[in-house]
């Protein structure tokens, strides 16, 4: 702990004395490095001084060395797939050395480059598998959470129940809730509990977001249905302090800051934290009740009155980079809570006033790294984490509530939903390895193992002795992947294998009178196993094709066979949901004019999914419960353009359009899945002013459109017509305008939902109108 | 850009071939002869579709139960969700919501002049678990399952303003008044005369055996006065286990305002099922607040015990059986014909057997108003559909009537048109 004292007061130090240059002062050489995001030299980067002819071109190492005169220098350093840099040095007397210039990816090629320098997202788009990746960099000066930004990817459905914080449901091409896995820098983020969710982590702490849809590749070590998504986080190879904050409707505040430093002897802290807080107040038409009679008054706006969300994070690591024994290894620990206040339940006529849920987080986590680990071209990683958090559902108010806030109090025992004060920790424990093996240049051997273990622990405040009667709880899941990759100059194939395991142990005590109680042991192990393949050829070097095939499991998760305490019933028998994935693809870049540049994606997809978990209410009717019950087959078709002036003007819309139909032989056999979108989209358009009010200072128009075609909330083909119930076609629109100072600060205006009009993701549940958020970020070094 | 708007055109055509695929079915048009002797009131029939997801009920309409075909595809009043309970007085429909400890909107409908149903308000009403008539007043109880909240709430409900009148609270611990405080579950609620007579089970709430009991050999009635609702007394037994079920109606008084009494000896306790009393009906004389010697032990009579009833008229039930005990929960399939005044009980031919048979509405099925005809809905095992099947009372026979398509049937009621 103490060094992570001394970590935490080095960064705010580093937070507290901004821009204390790094100037030296002294002869005449100047030498350094010029290296890529990841830390990389980079090489053939040509750094040209001022307005001169003079300049070099940097070695295999990406090491240059210049000889200057005093006084200050603009280095401007090129090299095509990177943004162009300009770098001012003031050369005093003793030089300067190991100059660090870290360039940028750039999604669009320079001027004078034809397209040939790929970025990362490039090259992650330009795998085998149907990915989608959000260059999150590009929405930092935002306020969105990863959700939604997310959102904004074709095929990505985010629905939401409410404001800041509120219960989200996530799809991709129609797969959703647990058949969607997400991942951290590749860590699955199984039951990270409720404070650490993708709606309430601001985009900042995200470098880039890929979206795997359908087939996942074997080194993310899951059990996916129908895709998954891995956030990779900012790394940074040298020091970097950044904060930002905002402020908005709703009296919502979030802030962020990330801090990184490294030290030369390759020491590296790491601190990322985070908070949100939103009163979520915002209006809702409803029919108010009146609490004696039952009556139901008219609609009229009311403004929502017990839905307070906040969350705050810190994420800390500390170690070492770039040693013989670890190209990296950290050590951390994720430490977080999240208090969120309930307003409604499934519909708006349930309003709740005072029952609330808390959770905490309390992660340590290790992270391990090295190339040519053991032999040379064996790449091998290992992460390991352990959550001791703890959640707590509170309702203890015997109370009943109306959409005036106004309510009748008994003054018994009870709750508003269930009377409950239930405390509970899930002690989830997760390792994973990954070995990469180049046996060449063209073919490797990927092998990932995923290990789970979950263990709840609770007890009941409100029962005297609850702890007699609580069941062992406990899980432990395991995935192993091998996979074999080959690349060629033009294509390239991937196959993979996945073996699935799991172990579920239950017990129930029993309690006869007069006599000793005892438990009776269940054991339930499954064991499945799966595969895939995924191809692509490049045709030419401006059109790829490709097409991807997966025998995949999904794992009943430790919820829907333990139950969530609350409204949650566990079925300890359930069985892993699979499918079969299907999808082919194309992609086509096109420049014209030199500085045009316009890309075409279009994806086919199928999916034919059985044993799909249902929730259905139990034997008594008190609690829900997840059942195998259905096959449902989906197909779809989803398309991008994204249209680019320099680095001007971006522009660009997807859509998704999807037929998933229920297959089990029932009364609705083939009718469409209802109460899932099945036809939306996104549109956008960027334009950025350079050198508003001085030199490097840019301004950044941006708007943004969403689409969702209205859709049924039960069974399409049933009930007259005049009788249905549906969620409406929504068109959200959002603006956006960012001044950025100097590379340095950033202003940001936003205005979501423009035209104020009412939006639903779920039935009846309202989502906010017309807001406005102001966000600065600063960047201090 | 020949390229692009090749791609561009993919898609559209991609986009133009599904939309044409998926294009809706033709309406059906509700079945039914359209014969209509001398009367313009009409059948309400409620049904569940057969899946698992996003399931709405619906309720439709028919002339007659004794042929034709009506559907739920793109027919039938849509309701929000599933897990609805229909109650009809005073020539009202009403549709409830169980929504699991949530306030839900219950909404009432009464038939127009042109043979529609109408809406007529929506309400705001707690989830509850036992609702009758009482008078004009339909009187609802939400019970606690948690022996830590022991309270039951009453609701009155009133026909003729449409609005709650009153309501008020039961202590279900002090009600069982038992040493380990397992606390009182009402199973359904019955008006016998003027007052209010309310069956209950003790259950533990608690430890991983709510619905469990220590008390599995006794009858408990607990009688109230109304619309005080005012605890009177307890009718206590034991010849039998609890009467009624979680949901079911135990109790039904006949022409002569005796009421009987329907245990189905399934208390259970951690799951197991411990009553040793068999499945019996016991009696409760007019204007008394006690059992006579009255005893019929339907288990000696059939082999089998009872799961449900609905009273038919002149002392005979239909009784809905089932043959093994395993669950508190299950539902018989097996019909008899039981003639309360006489002790006797006939199986009822012409149904399908037990293993044919999905689901049967229980008390929700509908009498024909001299009481000769129980009209049961039932479906049938392997998408064989769903039909109203008529059962004459004295000759124990059936005969299959209207199909209902898309759908479980839930409930059978009738409505006059509204004045």
């Amino acid at each position: 702990m103490q060094s992570v004292n001394k970590c935490v007061r080095l960064i705010w130090l580093i937070l507290l004395v901004p821009l204390m240059a790094v100037s030296q002062s002294g002869n005449i050489l100047v030498s350094g490095k010029i290296a890529d995001a990841s830390g990389n030299g980079v090489y053939g980067a040509t750094i040209i001084v001022g307005k001169t002819t003079y300049g070099v071109v940097t070695d295999e190492e990406g090491a240059f060395e210049l000889y200057l005169s005093e006084g200050d220098h603009h280095l401007n350093i090129s090299y095509i797939g990177y943004k162009p840099h300009s770098e001012v040095v003031r050369v005093k007397q003793e030089g300067i050395s190991g100059l660090r210039i870290v360039l940028e990816e750039s999604t669009y090629a320079l001027e004078e480059v034809v397209l040939s320098g790929k970025s990362i997202v490039q090259q992650v788009e330009e795998k085998a598998f149907n990915v989608s990746v959000v260059d999150a960099k590009k929405l930092h000066h935002t306020t969105l959470d990863l959700a939604h930004a997310l959102d904004r990817v074709s095929g990505i459905r985010v629905r939401e129940s409410g404001g800041v914080g509120s219960q989200m449901n996530f799809s991709i091409n129609g797969f959703r809730g647990r058949q969607v896995r997400f991942f951290v820098d590749g860590i699955p983020m199984d039951n990270f509990g409720s404070s650490y969710q993708l709606n309430n982590i601001p985009i900042n702490l995200a470098a880039r977001i890929e979206v795997y849809k359908g087939v996942v590749p074997v080194g993310l070590g899951a059990d996916a249905l129908g895709g998954a998504v891995n956030i990779v986080t900012n790394t940074y190879d040298k020091s970097h302090v950044d904060a930002s904050y905002s402020y908005g409707s709703f009296n919502t505040h979030r802030s962020m800051v990330n801090a990184v430093y490294v030290a030369k002897s390759g020491f590296i802290a790491q601190l990322n934290a985070y908070q949100n807080y939103s009163d979520n107040n915002y209006k809702m038409d409803v029919e108010v009740s009146d609490l004696e009679t039952g009556e139901y008054y008219p609609t009229r706006t009311v403004r929502r009155f017990h839905d307070t969300y906040h969350n705050e994070m810190l994420i800390a690591n500390i170690g070492v980079v770039n040693k013989p024994y670890a190209d990296k290894l950290l050590f951390g620990v994720t430490v977080g809570s999240a208090y969120q206040e309930i307003q409604t339940g499934a519909r708006v006529q349930s309003v709740f006033g005072a029952w609330h849920r808390k959770g905490n987080i309390i992660m340590p986590t290790l992270k391990y790294k090295k190339d040519d680990f053991i032999t040379k071209g064996l790449d091998f990683r290992l992460n390991a984490n352990f959550n001791l958090g703890q959640e707590k559902n509170i309702d203890t108010l015997n109370r009943r509530y109306n959409w005036l806030g106004q309510y009748k109090e008994y003054d018994t025992p009870g709750g508003e939903r269930s009377y409950s004060l239930y405390y509970f920790r899930n002690n989830n424990g997760l390792a994973s390895a990954n070995w990469d093996y180049a046996i060449n240049s063209k073919n490797k051997i990927t092998l990932n193992n995923t290990f789970n273990t979950f263990d709840r622990k609770g007890r009941n405040r409100l029962a005297t002795d609850s702890e007699r009667y609580e069941q062992p709880q406990k899980t432990m899941k395991n995935i192993i992947g091998l996979g074999y990759q080959y690349e060629s100059d033009n294509w390239n194939v991937s196959v993979f294998g996945k073996q699935y395991f799991q172990q579920n142990k239950f017990s129930t005590r029993i309690d006869v009178t007069g006599s000793e109680s005892e438990y009776i042991k269940k054991t339930n192990t499954f064991n499945y196993s799966g595969y895939g393949i995924a191809g692509t050829y490049f045709i030419t070097d401006n059109l790829q094709l490709k097409g991807s095939y997966e025998k995949s499991y999904r794992l009943p998760d430790n919820e829907e066979l333990f139950g969530d305490i609350i409204n949650l019933e566990g079925n300890i028998n359930l069985k892993p949901e699979h499918s079969h994935n299907y999808n082919l693809g194309a992609a086509y870049w096109w420049r014209f004019l030199t500085n045009h540049q316009l890309n075409f994606s279009v994806n086919g997809f199928y999916r034919d999914a059985n044993d799909f978990i249902y929730r259905r209410l139990n034997t008594n009717q008190a609690m829900q419960i997840m059942d195998n019950l259905g096959t449902v087959s989906n197909t779809g078709i989803e398309g991008e353009i994204r249209y680019q002036y320099r680095n001007t003007l971006m522009a660009g819309m997807n859509i998704t359009y999807q037929h998933m139909l229920n297959k089990t032989r029932n009364d609705v056999y083939n009718d469409r899945i209802p109460n899932i979108p099945y036809l939306y989209g996104n549109a956008d358009i960027t334009y950025n002013f350079f050198d508003v009010g001085g030199e490097n200072n840019t301004l950044s128009l941006g708007y943004n459109m969403l689409y969702v075609h209205d859709f049924y909330l039960f069974w399409p083909s049933l009930g007259g017509k005049d009788t249905k119930r549906g969620i409406p076609e929504q068109f959200s629109h959002d603006l956006n305008a960012t001044y950025s100072f100097n590379n340095k600060v950033q202003f940001t205006l936003e205005c979501r939902n423009l035209l104020d009009k009412n939006l639903y993701d779920n039935f009846s549940l309202q989502k906010p109108g017309r807001s406005f958020y102001a966000k600065i970020k600063y960047t201090f070094l | 850009m020949r390229k692009p708007s090749y791609f561009l055109s993919l898609v559209m055509l991609g986009s133009a071939t599904l939309f044409t695929a998926c294009s809706s079915s033709d309406d059906d048009t509700s079945g039914g002869g359209g014969e209509n002797p001398g009367s313009d009131s009409k059948y309400v029939i409620t049904a569940t579709p057969n899946t698992s997801e996003s399931v709405a009920d619906y309720i439709l309409t028919a002339d007659q139960l004794t042929e034709g075909r009506i559907s739920t595809k793109g027919n039938g009043v849509e309701q929000d969700g599933t897990y609805r309970y229909y109650v009809t007085t005073n020539n009202m429909f009403f549709s409830m919501l169980y929504g699991q400890g949530n306030p839900g909107a219950v909404t009432a409908y009464e038939l127009n002049n042109n043979g529609d149903l109408e809406r007529l308000t929506n309400f705001q009403s707690e989830t509850v678990q036992a609702f009758a008539p009482v008078n004009d007043d339909i009187l609802l109880t939400k019970i606690s399952r948690n022996a830590e909240s022991p309270m039951a709430y009453w609701y009155r409900f009133s026909t003729e303003s449409l609005t709650f009148v009153a309501e008020g609270q039961i202590n279900t611990q002090e009600l069982a008044d038992k040493e380990n405080g397992e606390i009182a579950f009402f199973t359904w609620i019955t008006q016998v005369g003027e007052k209010v007579y309310m069956p209950y089970m003790t259950v533990k709430g608690c430890c991983n055996d709510t619905f469990g009991t220590e008390y599995a050999n006794e009858a408990n009635i607990a009688v109230y006065t109304y619309p005080e609702m005012e605890l009177e007394t307890i009718i206590h037994d034991d010849r039998t286990s609890y009467i009624g079920r979680y949901f079911v109606n135990g109790l039904t008084v006949d022409e002569n305002g005796d009421a009987y009494a329907f245990s189905s000896g399934i208390a259970t306790t951690n799951g197991e099922v411990t009553s040793e009393k068999p499945s019996a009906i016991t009696r409760i004389k007019k204007g008394t607040t006690e059992f006579d010697d009255y005893y019929f032990d339907l288990e000696e009579a059939t082999g089998m015990y009872l799961t449900d009833h609905v009273y038919a008229g002149n002392g005979k039930f239909l009784g809905i059986m089932e043959t093994e005990k395993t669950s508190a929960y299950s539902t018989g399939k097996n019909f008899v014909i039981i003639d309360a005044y006489n002790k006797t009980t006939t199986s009822v031919t012409g149904l399908p057997t037990a293993s044919q048979i999905q689901q049967l509405t229980g008390r929700n099925s509908y009498v024909s108003e001299d009481g000769s005809v129980v009209y049961v809905g039932i479906t049938l095992e392997g998408s064989e559909g769903s039909f109203v099947y008529s059962i004459d009372v004295d000759a124990a026979t059936a005969s299959q009537g209207l199909e209902v398509e898309g759908g479980f049937i839930t409930a059978i009621s009738k409505l006059d048109p509204a004045e």
